[in-house]
């Protein structure tokens, strides 16, 4: 799912500086799931920027919403008496769903509160991981299912760097190195003789490169 | 004869080659190089200039090339994919080829996070493998990347790196097997302390018969001080010092460790010529190039062939 | 609408077996986490509310309860009992006797009850609650059958009994003593609409032997009625066998130690294992001296000169009684002997005295000689008359006789509103399932309280009260050790979206993912509140606190504690911990009013917005004490309250209001009674930043 992490209370506060009335609004799918925006991280956020508010001798006042997918405008349209009402809504949803509310409510201020991450997976209890670039084309059936994309810090796609050591990343060594993951995978499946085949150049139109993507299933359009 | 360099001479030639490095400056001052030049000038068949090393902005590797030339070294330009898309490397190609360069080491690159621009995008939109693949196809097939044809092509000696101490440490020998599949002309090692280890990575190379399809140049470097080899020993990724080069450095008083390294250094190259398979040497002395004459001096490779 | 229809078609949450188990359904749980809160008065309003003997219950009941306890599976059942009898000591009488029950207008029909037993007084206690004119007629000068005419003074004061019984008095119910009742169809011709009968069962049975008429034989329930009534009887000298082995026997068996007989045996069919009296009863009789001879019928009482020698008894392997009555077992050969006494008491059980019953049968009995009554609504065959207690059951537990008189003033009150008495009971409650062995190998064992007691020495020649009662330390003690069966996370479907948080934090391993949600069985919950903490969809609720409850507390704490312009500091303490079975009053008193704490039960319950709200209304510091890291309650709920307090640091910090405004206090247990020092170290940090600089508009 999408991974995101809330933004520091400082930022946020200077992206609320000049509204008066807030709608904290969360998002009730990945971000909660990712312990960023949901209702519970709403309530927290709320308190701690009325501390701030109160803090600075200000009145701001905060509504507290959560919303079940905040990428959806149906959802959306579940609070919005609450958006119609506020100078501004704080979302705590991705970006997507930042983006979905300042669509669906062109004339409302939209904040994000939460940098949106990555796309992963929780690996324990509140350690969230990366685990896929959404790179257009998939190519972990070559690797042994361990994405290089997502998980080599230089998206190699020929092996690795000379950066690894002890099956860690030379970027981080908490990290492990994708590569040397790859390598015990095949070597377990005995697909070893795959690392000698060249991997070509990676088709990058297919991930940001080519500009927003865009899928069209004719058959489903109304 | 690919491209007709000193290097690919004097290693076609049969001789055990030796190389040396250049760390272009910070600044844009020429004076920089011009004195490191003539500290190398003569000792060396052909002198690698680094690509933005350690991801630390410096003057480009291309130009220093051409100033090389100019001064009458033969320059290997170091070429990394973290800077340059597939397009800038190709144009950067050219234009070094049309100033005459002709060695080219092929390289991934330290990764962004480690240099002076940390908040930098990395590109990658190449690895090393598919670099020197791409620069074999313009030699070779006079066809860029894309596919599309060229008149003229560029000529380089493809040089690609290796660490035979990095790990997997039983894939490394397949991983150079593919550098050399890519186009790989010549290899050089990274900086090389543990030659026993060094020693079963070259048997396991040569089983494989890769030193029949390529030219291994090990790389070797003195150590200045105790200090720089606990660092190297401790920080330095993919690095393998073991305990009695620092020990060798600690035996001796405080102001003879640097005779010692540039000691140490020509007995280790000693020792490499042994090896089966070893073509030559790359003797990496940054910021200490006035070293080299001397280690390859005690090493018994000096004066180089005229080739 | 819908969702009304839709609630009622849910089924009735099952209750903690404690609570199923006791025949009126007290919420155990309830008064038991009441205590372990330190809310006593609320306790003893849970105890009472359905039991108008709250005071006797907590000294005599039999507590099916403890047999059933949940807690007995991981260690030993919780002393209901005991902390029942601790909750109504410290009842504040003035308070009233029964906090928070309503009576009804007043209402014209008049019921007459027969019986002034727990059975009677109950069913007078909700009769007159509902308005009607009751009268209780009893035979003897005082009120309280069994309890008063038999359960020994060393169990129970008279006092006690007096206490409990004055108050429905004060609720109009009419005594009317030394009044035995020979006629009820003239009680229904004299105005009374209803009548229950009550009578107990109190004629107690002797073995048609030879010599079962000498006058040194007696029978139990005379004896214990002729001393409850003041007689004085000397038994200094004399060698005393009781022959029976239930409960009863072992009241007969102390009491005569206590009139000062010399030797007290006791003989019975059954084995030391199946021997009927309770454990711990047989255990105290033992322990004053009684002698217990088992396995054993009895033959004959012999006698020379009309004077009793002993009893002629056989060694049998009893293995229970057969449908007809007549004891199941084999005589050993060749095993007779004489077990020497001078005076033989027989307590080998009793009937009702069913004499007064009409002639004609109006009013049937069962082969057992005992009222034949529905079971359901307790009604005879006569209209308009219903009988409950031992009366029906044979001798059974004054609670069950409670439970009877509940059912039958609802059944009289349905009849007399021309109701079907049927309609008007409660369904039988669903039960919790046990516990799974994977749920009880995270309990953390507790040791029972022992209930302090008189010495034995002291205890065996007087009729002075044997349990003291618990201390309030005790008795804390003792309530956290009830595992809240039942009361634990609901999750709210709609609201759960799996994320398996709960799955991950539940030290007990109890959350499942199923149909796509989050469920907590009901019957493994330990209710420690860390999912509900954790839960990111705040999907999980406790049944037994919100978090609605905790900021409206933590608001007023707040509030409380800005006093003199001290800091106002407010702390969440772990009851289970943080008082260490120190009083938590005197802990509480022994701290400055700037410093006003919020009791929780594991400070796993201590949500990081608690920490948040109590600066956001004005906190100048804020702690969390719970006990040493690997010493919770809840295996790991101060681990997760240290890394809530982290993280709210932190937030202060991001906010510039200062960490050290928070604290989180790992408390060992000497230094728990010491918090007014613990809590000085964080007060003068927080002087240090100065006060906080929230103020509320
Ligand atoms: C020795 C002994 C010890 C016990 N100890 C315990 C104990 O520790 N815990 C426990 O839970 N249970 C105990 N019990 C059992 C408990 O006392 C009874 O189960 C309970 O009292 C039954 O209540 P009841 O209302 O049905 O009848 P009772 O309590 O027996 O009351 C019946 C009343 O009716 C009166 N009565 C009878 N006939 C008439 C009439 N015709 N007119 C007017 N009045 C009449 C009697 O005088 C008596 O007062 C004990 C019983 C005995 C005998
Ligand atoms: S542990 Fe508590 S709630 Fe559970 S059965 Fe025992 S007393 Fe009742
Ligand atoms: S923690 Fe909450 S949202 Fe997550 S699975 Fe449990 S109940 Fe559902
Ligand atoms: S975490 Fe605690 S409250 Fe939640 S299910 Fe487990 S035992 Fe029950």
């Amino acid at each position: 799912m999408i991974k995101a992490q809330q933004k520091p209370i400082a930022e946020i506060k200077a992206l609320i500086a000049p509204y008066h009335r807030i709608l904290i609004l969360g998002c009730g799918t990945c971000v909660t799931i990712s312990f960023a925006g949901g209702e519970k991280e709403v309530g927290l956020l709320a308190s701690s920027l009325r501390i701030a508010s109160a803090m600075e001798g200000q009145d701001k006042i905060f509504a507290e919403a959560t919303v079940q997918r905040q990428c959806e405008w149906e959802f959306i349209d579940a609070v919005a008496e609450q958006i119609q009402q506020a100078d501004a809504v704080l979302s705590l949803a991705c970006g997507i769903g930042v983006q979905a509310l300042a669509e669906r409510y062109p004339d409302k201020v939209v904040l994000p509160g939460v940098n949106t991450t990555f796309l992963g997976m929780a690996v324990e209890h509140g350690v969230l991981v990366e685990r896929c670039r959404a790179c257009g084309d998939c190519i972990l059936g070559l690797t042994g299912g361990v994405c290089p994309i997502a998980r080599c810090a230089k998206n190699l796609l020929n092996g690795p760097c000379g950066g690894s050591q002890n099956g860690k990343c030379e970027v981080n060594p908490e990290l492990d190195c994708a590569w040397q993951l790859i390598y015990d995978r095949l070597a377990r499946l005995g697909q070893l003789d795959r690392l000698a085949a060249l991997m070509p150049y990676k088709d990058w139109s297919k991930d940001y490169d080519g500009g927003p993507r865009k899928i069209v299933r004719e058959d489903l359009r109304l | 004869m690919k491209v007709g360099s000193n290097l690919e001479k004097v290693l076609t030639s049969g001789y055990f080659a030796a190389t040396g490095e250049l760390g272009p400056p910070k600044s844009a001052d020429p004076g920089v190089i011009r004195h490191k030049a003539s500290l190398l000038k003569g000792y060396v068949d052909a002198v690698n200039i680094t690509d933005n090393q350690t991801a630390i902005v410096r003057m480009s590797s291309i130009s220093v090339g051409i100033m090389l030339l100019q001064l009458g070294l033969e320059p290997t330009i170091q070429m990394t994919c973290r800077d340059r898309n597939r397009l800038a490397i190709q144009s950067d190609l050219l234009g070094a080829a049309a100033h005459g360069v002709k060695n080219l080491l092929c390289l991934t690159g330290d990764h962004q996070r480690f240099g002076n621009h940390p908040t930098a995008r990395g590109v990658y939109d190449l690895d090393s493998i598919q670099l020197i693949q791409m620069v074999k196809t313009m030699r070779d097939e006079k066809k860029f990347a894309c596919g599309e044809e060229m008149d003229v092509e560029p000529r380089f000696f493809i040089g690609a790196a290796e660490n035979p101490f990095a790990d997997p440490f039983d894939y490394r020998p397949y991983r150079l097997a593919k550098k050399i599949a890519a186009g790989a002309d010549f290899i050089q090692t990274q900086l090389i302390y543990n030659v026993p280890k060094f020693k079963e990575f070259m048997k396991r190379v040569c089983d494989l018969g890769l030193h029949e399809k390529c030219y291994i140049l090990a790389g070797v470097g003195p150590i200045k001080s105790v200090g720089m080899a606990r660092y190297m020993q401790t920080s330095v990724p993919g690095m393998d010092v073991p305990e009695e080069i620092v020990a060798r450095l600690k035996g001796v008083p405080k102001d003879q460790v640097r005779k010692e390294g540039i000691k140490q250094c020509a007995d280790i190259i000693s020792e490499i010529r042994e090896i089966p398979g070893v073509a030559g040497v790359h003797v990496m002395a940054i910021e200490w190039e006035e070293a080299v004459p001397e280690i390859l001096e005690l090493a018994g490779l000096l004066p180089r062939p005229k080739v | 609408m819908s969702n009304l229809s839709d609630r009622s078609t849910l089924p009735a949450e099952p209750l903690p077996p404690c609570q199923v188990a006791c025949p009126a359904h007290t919420d155990v749980r309830g008064y038991i986490h009441a205590i372990a809160r330190g809310d006593f008065e609320e306790a003893y309003r849970i105890a009472r509310e359905p039991n108008p003997l709250p005071y006797i219950c907590g000294k005599v009941c039999a507590h099916p309860c403890e047999t059933e306890c949940r807690r007995g599976d991981v260690d030993e059942p919780v002393a209901i009992c005991a902390l029942k009898r601790f909750a109504t000591e410290q009842h504040d009488l003035s308070k009233g006797h029964a906090p928070g029950l309503t009576v009804a207008e007043p209402k014209e029909e008049k019921v007459a009850i027969v019986g002034s037993g727990p059975g009677g007084l109950t069913a007078a206690h909700d009769l007159a609650r509902m308005g009607y004119k009751v009268t209780v007629f009893e035979a003897y000068p005082k009120v309280g059958g069994m309890m008063q005419y038999g359960i020994p003074l060393y169990r129970l004061p008279r006092e006690t009994i007096d206490l409990e019984t004055a108050p429905l008095k004060d609720l109009g119910v009419e005594f009317v003593t030394n009044q035995r009742v020979t006629d009820v169809d003239a009680l229904l011709a004299d105005g009374y609409k209803a009548v229950f009968l009550a009578v107990g069962s109190h004629v107690g049975r002797k073995l048609r032997i030879p010599n079962a008429d000498l006058p040194d034989v007696w029978l139990n329930t005379e004896f214990l009625r002729r001393v409850a009534l003041g007689e004085k009887i000397d038994l200094r000298g004399r060698h005393v066998l009781v022959l029976g082995g239930g409960n009863v026997a072992i009241d007969v068996a102390r009491t005569a130690l206590r009139l000062g007989a010399a030797e007290v045996s006791m003989t019975c069919l059954e084995s030391c294992t199946t021997q009927p009296a309770h454990p711990w009863e047989i255990k105290e009789a033992v322990e004053e001296g009684v002698q217990m001879f088992h396995d054993r019928t009895f033959k004959e009482i012999v006698a020379e000169n009309g004077k009793v020698k002993g009893v002629r008894c056989v060694k049998v392997n009893f293995r229970g009684f057969l449908p007809t009555g007549a004891p199941d077992m084999d005589e050993f050969p060749e095993t007779e002997h004489v077990l020497p006494a001078d005076l033989v008491i027989f307590a080998i059980g009793q009937g009702p005295d069913l004499s007064f019953l009409p002639q004609d049968g109006s009013i049937a009995q069962t082969p057992r000689r005992t009222i034949q009554v529905n079971p359901v609504t307790l009604a005879t065959t006569k209209p308009g008359v219903f009988a409950g207690g031992d009366a029906v059951t044979g001798v059974g537990f004054i609670i069950d006789a409670i439970a009877a008189g509940h059912r039958a003033a609802r059944s009289i009150d349905a009849y007399l509103r021309g109701l079907d008495p049927a309609s008007v009971q409660p369904p039988e409650p669903q039960k919790l399932n046990d516990l799974q062995q994977k749920t009880i190998s995270h309990i953390r064992h507790l040791k029972r309280e022992e209930m302090p007691m008189l010495d034995v020495n002291q205890r065996k020649f007087t009729f002075d009260e044997v349990y003291l009662g618990y201390t309030e330390a005790q008795a804390i003690r003792a309530a956290h050790r009830c595992l809240t069966c039942g009361a634990g996370a609901r999750v709210e479907e709609t609201k759960c979206i799996a994320c398996l948080t709960c799955v991950r934090v539940c030290p007990y391993e109890v959350p499942l993912l199923a149909r796509g949600t989050a469920n907590v069985p009901v019957d493994q919950c330990q209710a420690c509140g860390i999912c509900a903490t954790e839960c990111p969809a705040k999907a999980i609720s406790m049944k037994l606190y919100s978090d609605e409850d905790m900021i409206k507390q933590i608001r007023d704490a707040v509030r409380k504690a800005k006093y003199n312009g001290e800091p106002a500091i407010v702390g969440f303490a772990c009851r289970y911990c943080a008082y260490a079975g120190e009083d938590a009053n005197v802990v509480k008193a022994s701290l400055p009013a700037n410093v006003q704490t919020i009791d929780v039960l594991c400070t796993g319950k201590v949500d990081a917005l608690y920490l948040l709200k109590a600066f956001e209304f004005g906190a100048d510091g804020v702690f969390v004490a719970g006990c040493l890291e690997g010493e919770c309650h809840n295996d790991k709920g101060n681990v997760h309250a240290a890394k809530r307090v982290a993280y709210v640091k932190g937030l202060l910090d991001e906010l510039a209001l200062g960490n050290a405004r928070l604290e989180m206090f790992h408390m060992s247990p000497d230094q728990c009674a010491n918090m007014a020092e613990v809590v000085s170290t964080l007060i003068t940090k927080v002087k240090e930043l100065g006060p906080s600089p929230v103020r509320r508009s």
